[in-house]
């Protein structure tokens, strides 16, 4: 009960100083983007024709429902991370969507209006094959689990078990599929490589083996992708080394062999290498499939067969096509076909052969690759082939995007009874666009930005106006009158913009508000005065980079790198900021293959999205580490230096002038290695010819504890305070070494009373270890902030089960041993430090500090929770300094009184309600505001918001009164006037009097 | 960087605690790693491969299920495992193996009490209250679950706006606004009274100004505000008391440089009258 008040009193003494968001500010400078995932099943909602609803399940472990025509997720439920969340198959019945999950481990039905959870049923542990719907007699009752060793059969409504069976021979047959035909039966079929099929029949009502039989099947070798049941119960198989088809009817006894379809026959054939497909369709779960299917014989070739009285007979051949589909409305079952659109390709041949040489480069370079790569989509009717007239969509390809690899079709009966349909696209850069006739957008997702990996702030490019503002200053003086001459020039032409944007408020003032869009375009972009609107540079684990708009979340410009491993590393530098016009900002993206450690480099300028031609060195040999060094070139871009694994130094840019740069300052540049498997951290130092000594080794032996990260502080960190001013007005001084690495272990033991968490500060020059502290019954994941003289560390406490927070400041006393200039090498007195420890009641997914433009503003730490909130923590409590006992000078310094417990309010969650699901990291960026840090958490959903650690200090606040102030200020300019006035009449009856 | 509110009201808090210190006494509970048995040790057996399903039920009263259900979700430690709200309010985690979890109910709108679950390796489980700082501590809770909605968050700071009651109220304005008022108003109350009273009073008021060297604000803006015509009919009465308030008068006066004339004749008055 005491802690209870005393931490009550503290939370309210604090009020004051902590940053919160006031509910009108909601909207104002922060926005989020929910995004979704790589879609991996998605369904449209065909039960009624006015429905919005498409549900998705994605490789996020995500499930969802978004609205069709606007693109907007209506509900979305994100599951645990992993496998365990893995969303195996996805069905929909009327209002109920059936989802499997976790390896077949828990069985889900979901109400798909509100998003509500109807039933949750827990199945027996057996790695998941297939899930089917069952329907008996027309109508959907059931679902049916396969296992890798058991079949199972629940209801609908409830959820509940009906029966579970044992599969026979399990452990040699391989069972993958299930299918129903409505006529009260289930069939499991499995296979024996290279053997035979198994055909398994099972009563609906009692989960009874009514038939059971095998048929000889040498050629088989998988039965998901090449096989599939049609048209009442047939099995129909592909094979590509025999090049045949295969059908068997399922429930007739007498057949024992499958019947052999030569591809030949059909004049087909399967394009070598590849495995053909078969997709047939079976719109009602209780009805047998249809008699059609496609058959997919090359990536772009597919072909639309029937199966008619044992006969396979073509009804239309799709050469070239990329996508097929089926869709279903009413009774009516259609094929959306996507393919090249071949008009394009003779205009663009006939262009190449009119038009003179150099336009056909031009055009090449430009348009020929976006206008070859134009799709059009069209509608034919199923069981006839025929094209429906008036269907087309034509589908315009993202020239820096990726190809179109999955195909979802809506299709719904008009008013005239002809079917019209929908198509959403997935593409290999994960973008999901959603077409409708004649080719229209309807809306666009790009998921790829739910997997952001890292990202970096640049500043808008300053506008023509402002430029020729700032160039005054940095040019030379040429004289008084020319410098009078130029400035009232620069000041007309501001004025002149002034006038300019006046009179586009007033015009837009008059139009109605919905017309007024501030839309922001890649021409419109520039700087606004206080710096707080920058270019958002992410990158994404599909290799996708996108340049998004700080102040509104739009995209600017996206570009999908091809060819990118898929388990890649992204480092992303900015070399060349926008500061120096009239060079372009340079960004550097280093591209690093996980297993091989092989690099390449891409360069782009980050407000354009575009390639730079610049020549980048290439990279025989695996990176270990990069190093961006002040150095500049003669074009103002930062020298990048490169290590490879046998410790050689690659520059870039490499010019002659850096080289010389290099040259006079390499002995001055140390850089440091760390190998985590060895358990080694090595310091070097750069040689004059750009080759590498080994200057120090640290070995922290593996077998006790594991090196899990090495952070060391930001580059653009400013400190300016160099000391604390204490009760007794004497300074303590800061520790403040640039050099320092904050290096974190972790004891291999786990077990609880044995595991530890290491922390190390080594200097990075020197090698020495300033600090040594370890956390006893502790272990992992830690998150730490390290920055200016202290570091924090979460780590959990194994003993009392919590998060814990400990800080380590570090200070070098009363006096500096050198004020003006910091040096590793010449530092006698080891710094002391400070160090203390509180509960952080909540769990924890990263930390990250907010960081402003010269280090005035107190420092809050960013506290990511899974949860979604994002907590911003004032680093007052986190201060080693925080006494037990109060005294006077504590006091007077202001240091809070030591609680063990942080308090966690929810007013200090800066994204109030729009929680940021699985947040993955938080970038902070300083603006041009003293008072404001830009914070961008992402994960997967992007929040972008401003924070005010120490309030707005420097600028008006939004609530500024200004009709009260004004008001205050006329009226006592009008009661100076009466007062005046009344003087005035006073004195002069005094003096008749 | 703080505001001089906070470092006062951090002080005012500093007293607070000094007191409420000397009563904590050695109950003080610090994050050190000093040996304590506890209890529920035997808790922390080895993880076997039991895994049951933590169940119970959440409750917002007076909102409908289906309103909220759809944003919420139960978190078992963070996000190590993960469980759904049922349209009925009912929710179930499967799969978690044996030990001791903090479950919590995380929904942008609404907040509720986490509760922690510790589940032994025989696959027993119990409910009681999360308190991280006596860990070992145990107060009951019902299991399966019962999860109550304490309210709504609150995110949001209230604006300090400008209202004029607010303005009115204020001790400070009402302190100036009060006596100022005594001032305008009792003159024109003492107007119609008889001069007896009046000299009354102004005795009263010397008795209690003891310091003379000060001046006296009142009676000069008494002077001010009241109407010249006064002057002339109780000049005698007042007389009396202008001998004592002389020096202080003059004072005034030359403090207020651009004072009305009307005084300074009655200074001359004085000056003459000696």
């Amino acid at each position: 009960m005491a802690w209870l008040v005393v931490r009550l009193a503290i939370s309210l003494s604090l009020l004051y100083t902590a940053s919160a968001v006031f509910e009108d500010q909601v909207g104002k400078f922060d926005w989020r983007e929910q995004f979704i995932g790589k879609v991996r099943f998605a369904l449209f909602d065909t039960h009624s024709q006015a429905s919005k609803k498409l549900l998705v399940a994605t490789d996020k472990n995500v499930f969802a429902s978004l609205n069709s025509r606007t693109g907007d997720l209506f509900w979305r439920h994100v599951d645990k991370t992993g496998p365990e969340g893995h969303i195996d198959a996805l069905l929909m019945y009327g209002q109920d969507a059936v989802v499997v999950v976790g390896n077949g481990r828990l069985l889900r039905s979901w109400e798909t209006t509100v998003g509500g959870l109807k039933w949750e049923a827990v199945l027996d542990t057996g790695s998941f094959q297939a899930a089917a719907l069952i329907g008996v007699q027309d109508f959907v009752k059931y679902v049916a689990v396969l296992k890798k060793s058991a079949i199972s059969l629940h209801d609908l409504s409830s959820g509940s078990q009906i029966w579970v069976e044992n599969l026979p021979d399990s452990d040699t047959v391989q069972y993958q599929t299930i299918y129903s035909g409505g006529n009260g039966l289930v069939f499991v079929l499995g296979f024996v490589p290279s053997s035979h099929i198994v055909i398994v029949e099972y009563k609906i009502e009692d989960g009874e083996i009514m038939k059971k039989k095998s048929v000889e099947a040498a050629w088989m070798s998988s039965l998901e992708n090449s096989c599939a049941v049609i048209s009442s119960g047939n099995l129909l198989c592909v094979d590509q080394i025999t090049q045949s088809l295969y059908t068997l009817p399922l429930q007739s006894a007498e057949h024992t062999e499958m019947r052999q379809i030569h591809l030949q026959t059909l004049d087909l054939e399967v394009a070598s290498g590849f495995q053909p497909v078969l997709t047939s369709t079976q719109p009602n779960p209780a009805q047998p499939p249809l008699a059609e299917f496609f058959l997919q014989l090359s990536p772009d070739h597919h072909i639309l067969l029937q199966l008619k009285d044992d006969l396979i007979a073509p009804l239309r051949d799709f050469n070239p096509s990329y996508l097929a589909a089926f869709a279903t409305s009413g009774e009516k079952t259609v094929a959306a076909v996507m393919t090249p659109k071949n008009d394009t390709v003779s205009h663009i041949s006939k262009t190449l052969f009119l038009k003179k040489v150099f336009l056909c480069i031009y055009l090449y370079c430009n348009g020929l690759f976006f206008l070859l790569k134009a799709c059009s989509i069209n509608l034919f009717s199923a069981d006839t082939g025929r094209r429906h007239l008036d269907t087309t969509i034509i589908y315009h390809m993202d020239p820096n995007g990726g190809k179109p690899n999955r195909l979802y079709v809506h299709a719904f009966l008009k008013k005239d009874d002809s079917v019209g349909y929908r198509v959403m696209v997935q593409t290999e850069d994960l973008t999901l666009t959603f077409l409708q006739q004649p080719g229209r957008v309807v809306w666009m997702r790009e998921e790829a930005l739910a997997d952001v990996v890292t990202m970096e702030m640049v500043d808008l490019p300053l506008t023509g106006t402002q430029a020729e503002l700032e160039g005054e200053f940095g040019k030379k003086a040429d004289g008084l009158l020319p410098m009078v001459l130029k400035r009232l020039s620069s000041q007309f032409i501001l004025l002149q913009a002034w006038m300019a944007h006046l009179w586009k408020l007033f015009y837009d003032a008059r139009k109605p508000r919905s017309s007024v869009k501030n839309e922001v375009t890649i021409d419109t972009l520039s700087r606004d005065e206080f710096n707080l609107q920058k270019m958002m540079v992410m990158v994404t684990a599909s290799g996708k980079l996108f340049g998004i708009d700080s102040k509104s979340g739009t995209v600017l410009w996206k570009q999908y790198l091809e060819d990118i491993q898929p388990n890649s590393i992204f480092k992303l530098i900015v070399q060349r900021t926008t500061a120096h016009f009239p060079h372009p900002p340079q960004c550097t993206l280093l591209i690093k293959d996980k297993d091989t450690g092989l690099g390449s480099l891409y360069v782009f300028n980050p407000i354009f999205g575009k390639k730079s031609h610049i020549s980048v060195p290439a990279l025989p040999r695996p990176v270990l580490q990069t190093l961006l060094l002040p150095v500049i070139d003669q074009d103002y871009a930062k020298v990048l230096l490169l290590i490879d694994d046998q410790y050689k130094v690659t520059a870039f840019p490499s010019t002659k002038n850096v080289l010389q740069q290099l040259q006079d300052t390499a002995s001055s540049v140390f850089f440091y290695l760390v190998d985590s498997s060895q358990g080694k951290l090595s310091g070097f130092r750069l040689r004059m010819d750009l080759s590498t000594e080994l200057i120090w080794e640290v070995v922290i032996p593996t077998e006790v504890q594991k090196i899990v990260a090495v952070k060391g502080k930001r580059a653009n960190e400013h400190v300016h305070s160099q000391g604390r001013v204490m009760g007794d007005r004497s300074v303590l001084y800061k520790y403040l070494n640039p050099n320092l690495l904050a290096v974190i272990t972790e004891s291999t033991d786990m077990h609880q009373e044995r595991s530890f968490v290491g922390i190390f500060l080594i200097d990075g020059v020197t090698g020495r270890i300033v600090h040594e502290a370890v956390q006893r019954k502790a272990r992992g994941p830690v998150h730490f902030v390290h920055s200016e003289n202290w570091l924090v560390y979460v780590y959990w406490n194994s003993k009392f089960r919590r998060n814990e927070f400990s800080v380590l400041e570090l200070f070098e006393g009363a006096e500096l041993y050198n004020s003006t200039v910091f040096s590793s090498l010449d530092r006698p007195h080891p710094p002391q430090v400070l160090q203390q420890s509180y509960i952080f009641p909540a769990p924890i997914s990263t930390l990250e500090a907010t960081l402003t433009e010269k280090g005035i503003t107190s420092r809050h730490l960013l506290v990511g929770m899974p949860s979604g909130n994002i907590l911003s923590l004032p680093k007052m409590f986190l201060d080693p300094r925080r006494p037990e006992l109060i005294s006077e000078q504590s006091r007077e310094e202001n240091l809070i009184p030591y609680a063990p417990e942080m308090p966690i309010r929810t007013e200090w969650f800066i994204n109030y309600n729009q929680t940021v699901s699985r947040v993955r990291g938080i970038y902070t960026a300083p603006s041009g505001l003293e008072s404001t840090c830009l914070v961008v958490v992402y994960g997967l959903d992007i929040y972008q918001t401003r924070v005010f650690p120490s309030k707005q200090f420097d600028v008006l606040k939004d609530d500024y009164d200004y009709i009260l102030i004004s008001s205050v200020l006329f009226g006592l300019f009008f009661a100076t006037m009466i007062s005046k006035r009344l003087a005035e009449v006073k004195l002069l009856n005094r003096a008749w009097r | 960087m703080e505001t001089r509110v906070g470092s006062r009201a951090c002080a005012c808090v500093a007293l607070l605690l000094f007191a409420l210190h000397a009563s904590l006494g050695h109950e003080h509970i610090k994050l050190q790693e000093d040996e304590e048995t506890a209890e529920e040790l035997k808790l922390r057996a080895p993880e076997g491969d039991v895994r049951v399903q933590v169940s119970g039920r959440a409750l917002v009263p007076g909102v409908r299920t289906q309103d909220w259900v759809a944003h919420a979700r139960v978190l078992l430690d963070g996000d190590t495992h993960v469980g759904f709200i049922r349209e009925d309010g009912g929710f179930s985690v499967s799969d978690v193996p044996s030990g001791s979890y903090v479950l919590e109910i995380s929904s942008p709108t609404y907040r509720f009490q986490p509760v922690r679950v510790d589940i032994t390796a025989t696959g027993k489980m119990r409910a009681r209250v999360v308190d991280y700082i006596r860990t070992s501590e145990v107060i009951r809770l019902p299991y399966p679950l019962q999860m109550r909605c304490l309210g709504l968050h609150s995110y949001f700071i209230q604006r300090e706006t400008w209202i004029w009651s607010d303005f009115l109220m204020n001790p400070m304005v009402l302190m100036m606004v009060l006596p100022l008022l005594i001032i305008v108003l009792l003159p024109k109350v003492m107007n119609s009274s008889d001069p007896e009273m009046k000299r009354e009073m102004e005795q009263s008021m010397n008795m209690l100004n003891s310091n003379q060297d000060l001046p006296d604000v009142s009676e000069i803006v008494t002077r001010f505000f009241s109407p010249p015509k006064s002057h002339g009919r109780a000049g005698g009465g007042a007389r009396a008391s202008v001998g004592v308030a002389q020096g202080v008068r003059g004072g005034a006066s030359s403090v207020r440089g651009g004072a009305p004339r009307r005084r300074s004749k009655i200074n001359t008055a004085v000056t003459s009258s000696e």
